[in-house]
């Protein structure tokens, strides 16, 4: 028998020292994974073993202020697969593309994904859910979940935006109030094994959703209706590119209507209403596609800037009265030009048969420019631009909706020059909002408060408890209380006897001004294409609304108080009727129905030999437009040959335009 | 001889010690691999019963070859390793069978076995008696090691022909170990160590895709390619991570459902750590321990050579091949798949370590220790 050695022994004692430092540093190595770095490994174990599928909480009601629906969400059917569970994915397939009118090969496609779950189709009827839920196939389930319904279709569309097909806000009021709109989600939430079936532990939990909160409007559905409708009709007969009309509770900054025609049907965003165009667009390669989609959701009124034109000029009218520059009865003089300013020689648009003296009163009635520039220049840059700044224009009004515009004034008063000064008294080389416009008018018309624009009253929730409320706020006090009085009169009387008469409305005592801008497009005045504007206060003695009407690129005439004044007075007339505010016919209104004379033909005359022709019967007339000499020949003429107008009405005039570059 | 040696007792501790790491892995076998039962066996007891019948064999021959002289083995020495090496080429006749993609087990009509485990016995006891018997050449180079390495040489061989890389560095380094014990050269030691790590080296930088680099390398991060290189390494540190201190409680793993793949064989020492947390894994690995002491002890203590090797040799088996499990559960070391002795999952293997076990306790019936 050999009997170990010494070197054996010594041997085995240090192997076995060895063996104790590697066990003892597997130890360290075991304990440093399952105790420090327990917590954090666990948190990866169960992220791979919980599973939550999404349970959506109902999205909100938008209201309008009376409390109709504008958008809904109505229970729908979600179809999803968990292809695990699925015992034939053949015959699964085939039953279901039978149900669901699909194709057969998709179907088994989705079905056999290596995924936890896989979503069949989206939005199923009731009886399509009902005939699969009878099949009782496992591994296919059925959620209910929402769909958003606009019952109103092409309705208030630019206010109310939509939705993308799992619920999130792309635009409008959607996407502002997204976060309250869309409610918590819930989740039920269930441990699975790595082949994605339910393991025998902790079960399932189910977490509710939480409902969104509903939004209440300003907007009046019956007040949008009549705008809507007005919008429509002025974009057919002018054939103009887009027509806006905002209107707006003076007092509190409600906006009870705003429209931008042409708009979209909510529930089918991505197609035009156009028949046409809907063929047109089949054809557009994704890239243009994207861009009509961009083009058609664009809400003019606050996402663009224009030149307001005249209708500014009731903002220079306004701070200068509050200054104390000038009264109602100043006295001013046209005569056709301002030649004194370096840079340029202004024109009045009717330079060529100047207004003469003018009252301030009477210059707001003729829009004369000569007059504004005067006034403009007897307040100064640095109070006329205070003025500016604190009607709030330049930024903006944080009316909630997407893209707003601040619109464009100078930095500073340093950059205005005397030129800029003197063309931002008839409100050109300044770029506006239609909002931003129509909330200065209210300022003026309500006391001299500028408001907030308010779109959304309230947030309820489902058994109609406010939540949160947004009350009218006042921005600043711009105009004291006679200021706007005086302002009020300045415009009513506008209607009454200068360039708005055709807003007028009888009973109603309506205050306005007209404006004509021509379009820049690139940064420079696009020939041809102009911008008819009207904005209105009405009763002029209590205001109750105020209204803005723009024509975008009418097609023939073009000047505000032909395009846009008449659809305002439509707006005004329905909407205060609608408000019951009685109407109150003067006397000398009752009379003035009964002096009528018909409209002469005076087109293809020049202008001198139309103004003496008008002027014999009684009829004033004007001409906003600037490129023109003495032999103009006139090319149109509104209200037409034939019709039956009160007599001393204004006859627009539209002359064939000289450009002498 | 006419002397009649009194029967002594054996070494209690390591008896106890050994049942009670089987006990725990039978129902660490069956928590673990209740989910797979169902799901390919429609039956989740399947692998305990095979578990429990392997236990039952494996405690037959435990307790024969307690009672049966090692003495006697090592005339069968040359017998066994004959014997041994030819159930290893049985693999590659007609009887051999390949599960997973690998050529790895035999099937003799009522049951299949492993070769790879009787290899393992098989040489341990072959070079043990070798290594005895030219005790005064072990130093020798011609005589020495290089019959030595050419019998450590032939049975890894086998065992590598199988694709098992795990059991092959298991079994050299078992038997290295028999070698270094029993005297080799320390020069001819860091010659061999040299050699190997230069092997793996050029093994390692060999490959041109730099995927067996990769998949070496995943141990150090696993998570950098949790889906793919690293999927197991993640999977069993979530395992033991979710374990914690105390453990998710008995039969309550959630990653042996299909996370950890066959969760009651390479990896059931993840399990343990997730159901049993650390105190569980601590409780093993001292368990191991005890049973290293105990056989060190005893080929300390024994007045034969061939029974030190032997002793040795088994000793040196169960060492390695749990520390290597240990290291790659742990991701100490690159994933290779290996089962832990005693505990995990595999009839063959039980059968093979309980009868090595026997040996040992078999060997220290015939040493002088207090016996406590």
């Amino acid at each position: 028998m050999t009997v170990p050695s010494n070197i054996t022994k010594k041997r085995l004692v240090f192997v076995f020292a060895v063996v104790l430092i590697v066990v003892f540093a597997l130890i360290i190595r075991t304990g440093y994974i399952q105790i420090a770095r327990g917590e954090e490994l666990k948190k990866g174990a169960l992220e791979q073993w919980t599973k939550g599928i999404e349970i959506k909480p109902k999205r909100g009601i938008i209201f309008d202020r009376n409390g109709k629906k504008l958008a809904i969400s109505v229970s729908s059917y979600t179809v999803w697969a968990s292809p695990a569970d699925i015992d034939d994915p053949i015959d699964t397939a085939k039953k279901v593309a039978e149900v669901l009118d699909m194709d057969e090969s998709l179907v088994y496609e989705k079905i056999t994904k290596r995924q936890n779950v896989e979503k069949i189709k989206q939005w199923i009827t009731k009886e399509e859910a009902k005939k699969l839920r009878n099949l009782r196939l496992s591994g296919i389930e059925i959620v209910e979940d929402n769909k958003r319904f606009y019952p109103y279709e092409d309705f208030a569309s630019h206010i109310l935006g939509f939705t993308d097909i799992d619920g999130y806000g792309l635009y409008g009021i959607e996407k502002t109030y997204d976060r309250y709109l869309s409610g918590t989600p819930g989740r039920w939430v269930k441990t699975e094994d790595a082949r994605g079936r339910q393991m025998p532990y902790d079960g399932e939990r189910v977490y509710d959703a939480e409902d969104g909160l509903n939004v209440v409007l300003t907007i009046d559905e019956v007040i949008q209706h009549f705008a809507e409708k007005a919008a429509m009709e002025s974009l057919i007969t002018t054939k103009a590119k887009n027509v806006s009309i905002i209107v707006m509770d003076p007092k509190t900054g409600d906006i009870l209507a705003m429209t931008t025609l042409p708009q979209y049907n909510p529930n089918n965003p991505r197609e035009p209403l156009d028949e046409k165009e809907k063929e047109k667009w089949k054809e557009l390669p994704e890239e243009e596609l994207q861009k009509k989609w961009y083009d058609m959701w664009r809400n003019f009124a606050i996402n663009d800037a224009y030149e307001p034109g005249s209708t500014f000029k009731t903002i220079v009218a306004a701070a200068a009265l509050e200054e104390n520059v000038a009264n109602m009865d100043s006295h001013f003089y046209c005569n056709g030009f301002i030649r004194d300013i370096p840079g340029g020689v202004l024109k009045c648009s009717r330079w060529y048969n100047p207004h003469g003296a003018q009252t301030l009163k009477e210059g707001m009635e003729n829009s004369c420019n000569v007059v504004f520039v005067n006034l403009g220049r007897s307040l100064g840059k640095e109070k006329l631009y205070k003025y500016i700044k604190a009607f709030g224009f330049g930024e903006k009004t944080g009316i909630e909706l997407t893209g707003e515009q601040g619109g464009i004034i100078p930095p500073n008063t340093d950059v205005i020059k005397e030129i800029n000064l003197a063309t931002m008294s008839y409100g050109h080389g300044i770029a506006v909002t239609p909002i931003q416009l129509i909330n200065a008018v209210s300022a003026i018309a309500n006391g001299g408060n500028l408001m907030k624009p308010r779109l959304v009253s309230k947030l309820i929730d489902n058994e109609g408890n406010v939540v949160i409320e947004n009350k009218p706020e006042v921005i600043r006090q711009v105009i004291s209380k006679t200021t706007s009085d005086m302002m009020l009169e300045m415009m009513e009387s506008v209607v009454t006897k200068g360039t708005g008469t055709n807003a007028y409305v009888p009973g109603y005592r309506v205050a306005g001004k007209t404006g004509t801008a021509q379009k820049i497009i690139d940064g420079k005045y696009a020939p041809g294409k102009y911008i008819g504007s009207f904005v209105a206060v009405a009763p002029a003695t209590d205001p109750k609304i105020a209204v803005l009407v723009i024509v975008d690129e009418p097609e023939g005439m073009y000047y505000g108080g032909s395009v846009a004044a008449p659809v305002a007075g439509k707006v005004i007339e329905e909407t205060l009727s609608y408000l019951e505010v009685e109407p109150e016919f003067t006397e000398e209104e009752k009379e003035q129905f009964e002096y009528t004379e018909v409209v002469p033909d005076v087109r293809n005359m020049t202008i001198g030999e139309a103004g003496e022709i008008l002027s014999q019967l009684g009829f004033r007339y004007t001409t906003e437009s600037y490129n023109i000499t003495e032999n103009s020949v006139v090319i149109d003429q509104f209200p037409l040959p034939g019709t039956e107008v009160t007599k001393g009405s204004i006859i627009d005039l539209y002359l064939q335009e000289e450009y002498n570059n | 001889m006419a002397k009649k040696v009194r029967k002594k007792a054996c070494d209690f501790t390591l008896l106890l010690t050994t049942l009670l790491l089987i006990f725990m892995g039978i129902i660490m076998v069956f928590s673990s691999s209740w989910p797979e039962g169902i799901r390919t066996m429609n039956d989740g007891y399947y692998f305990l019963k095979k578990q429990v019948i392997a236990a039952l064999v494996g405690l037959v021959a435990m307790l024969f070859f307690m009672n049966f002289d090692y003495r006697i083995i090592k005339k069968l020495s040359k017998l066994i390793y004959a014997g041994a090496v030819a159930s290893g080429l049985l693999i590659f006749t007609p009887l051999g069978i390949v599960k997973k993609g690998a050529r790895r087990w035999v099937n003799l009509g009522f049951t299949t076995f492993m070769p790879s485990d009787i290899i393992k016995l098989g040489s341990i006891i072959f070079l043990a008696a070798f290594l005895s018997n030219r005790k005064d050449k072990i130093q020798d180079f011609k005589k020495g090691t290089i019959p030595t390495l050419i019998i450590i040489g032939l049975s890894c061989g086998l065992i590598y022909a199988q694709k098992d890389l795990g059991t092959t560095v298991t079994l050299g380094m078992t038997l290295i170990s028999i070698f270094f014990i029993a005297g080799m050269k320390i020069s001819h030691l860091f010659v061999m160590v040299v050699g190997a790590i230069a092997g793996l080296v050029m093994a390692i930088v060999g490959d041109e895709d730099g995927y067996r680099m990769r998949r070496i390398t995943a141990f150090l991060d696993p998570f950098a390619d949790k889906a793919n290189t690293g999927w197991q390494a993640v999977q069993s540190l979530y395992a033991l991570g979710s374990g914690g201190l105390f453990g998710l409680g008995l039969g309550k793993s959630r990653q042996k459902f299909f996370y950890i793949p066959e969760p009651y064989n390479d990896f059931i020492f993840a399990i343990i750590g997730e159901e049993l947390g650390f105190l569980g894994t601590l409780t093993v690995i001292l368990m191991f321990m005890i049973i290293i002491w105990r056989g060190i002890r005893i080929a300390l203590n024994v007045e034969d050579l061939f029974g030190c090797l032997l002793a040795t040799g088994i000793v040196a088996l169960i060492t390695v091949q749990s520390l290597i499990h240990i290291a790659v559960v742990t991701s100490s070391i690159p994933t290779t798949g290996i089962p832990l002795p005693l505990v995990s999952y595999g009839g063959t293997s039980l059968v093979l370590y309980m009868s090595a076990i026997g040996i040992l306790l078999n060997i220290s019936r015939h040493v002088n220790l207090d016996r406590s």
